[in-house]
């Protein structure tokens, strides 16, 4: 149990990585995707880092915290790794909100990058 | 509380910028009370309250009394992370627009709200009251209450400078627009425009009595 499967590795620093940029400054988050990255956030979609990131540098909030409640890591056949992440967010002074993101990364040139991003609230009865 | 003892179930949407105090104040309304702490949203997607409804027919009598259960519904933030979609708005009969007092960027997203409720709601003009909240923290105001009552006046709908900390006119408010509603029902011969679900009525005789008032009100015009 104590040697973590190299995915998990992989997944688990991707992941606290990914969260770390977002608080502190989501900009900077444009080095983990490439022109091909596709995100579906709350249901819509972007492709390419550009618009990846105008579209999560135009969320209205000063704020955001993070907060990983579980995660879990597989590989895929084709050598990427897919990782769902559950957890709950605050955004400036609002209630805190749950909230699943979904990662698939690959391997390119001796890094790695996020092809596929899924978020969405854990919110259900609002609409 | 959801049981069937009552005339009508209307659902309210509470509206407005993010930390203009919505939860707060329909925390006042509901429970009297002000929570200035968050509460954790989960689980917890509207507040109730049942009221009594009391109609004045054109000969100035109050009618029999209308039980109304009132559903007050709040967001939880998620428009920071998506508009809010036509899902949201769907059978909300009236919309507290909430802004806040001390903050002037909230109550020129008034206008923003208003768009979007012209777009979304069941209908083009549907039944607002406008709220200008925090009014307890007077010394830190950046909205004149001319301005925002100008505003209004504009825009046809009732305003009110509440607070949710120590009360002032939360009761006022809701009470306002729920006669706005019933004023609305009242007048509204054909009542099919009303979206399925917004207003349900429960059991005949509310149906009659509403009828009857409107019957009478024909007769006075």
């Amino acid at each position: 149990m104590d040697d973590k499967q190299i995915w998990e590795q992989i997944g688990c620093s991707f992941v606290q990585h990914y969260y770390q940029l977002f608080d502190t400054d989501r900009t900077q988050l444009k080095a983990i995707y490439t022109d091909a990255s596709c995100l579906t956030w709350e249901g819509q979609q972007y492709q390419g880092k550009d618009a990846i990131i105008e579209k999560l540098s135009a969320l209205p909030f000063q704020k955001i915290a993070h907060s990983i409640t579980s995660q879990d890591h597989q590989p895929t056949p084709d050598n990427c790794i897919i990782s769902m992440v559950v957890g709950q967010l605050k955004a400036d002074d609002d209630p805190v909100i749950g909230f699943h993101q979904m990662f698939l990364l690959k391997n390119v040139q001796d890094g790695w990058v996020c092809t596929n991003d899924m978020f969405r609230l854990a919110l259900h009865n609002f609409g | 509380m959801s049981d069937g003892d009552y005339d009508y179930l209307i659902k309210f949407l509470a509206l407005g910028d993010s930390g203009v105090g919505k939860t707060s104040f329909l925390y006042q309304y509901t429970d009297g009370k002000f929570n200035s702490k968050f509460i954790t949203t989960v689980g917890i997607d509207f507040r109730e309250k049942r009221v009594v409804y009391r109609s004045n027919g054109p000969d100035g009598i109050a009618g029999r009394g209308q039980r109304v259960h009132l559903q007050l519904w709040d967001t939880a933030g998620q428009e920071r992370f998506r508009s809010l979609t036509t899902a949201f708005f769907r059978d909300a009969m009236g919309f507290l627009l909430l802004f806040d007092l001390t903050n002037e960027q909230s109550f020129l997203n008034v206008r923003n709200w208003i768009s979007q409720l012209q777009i979304h709601a069941y209908c083009e003009n549907p039944d607002i009251v406008l709220c200008g909240n925090k009014s307890d923290l007077e010394d830190q105001r950046a909205v004149k209450e001319e301005e925002a009552k100008e505003f209004a006046e504009k825009y046809g709908i009732p305003y009110f400078e509440t607070s949710a900390a120590d009360g002032t006119n939360v009761n006022k408010a809701v009470e306002t627009l729920l006669d706005l509603i019933m004023r609305r029902m009242e007048r509204c011969v054909d009542k099919s425009w009303i979206p399925q679900g917004v207003v349900r009525s429960n059991g005949h005789s509310s149906t009659e009595q509403l009828n009857e008032d409107k019957d009478k009100g024909k007769c006075g015009c």
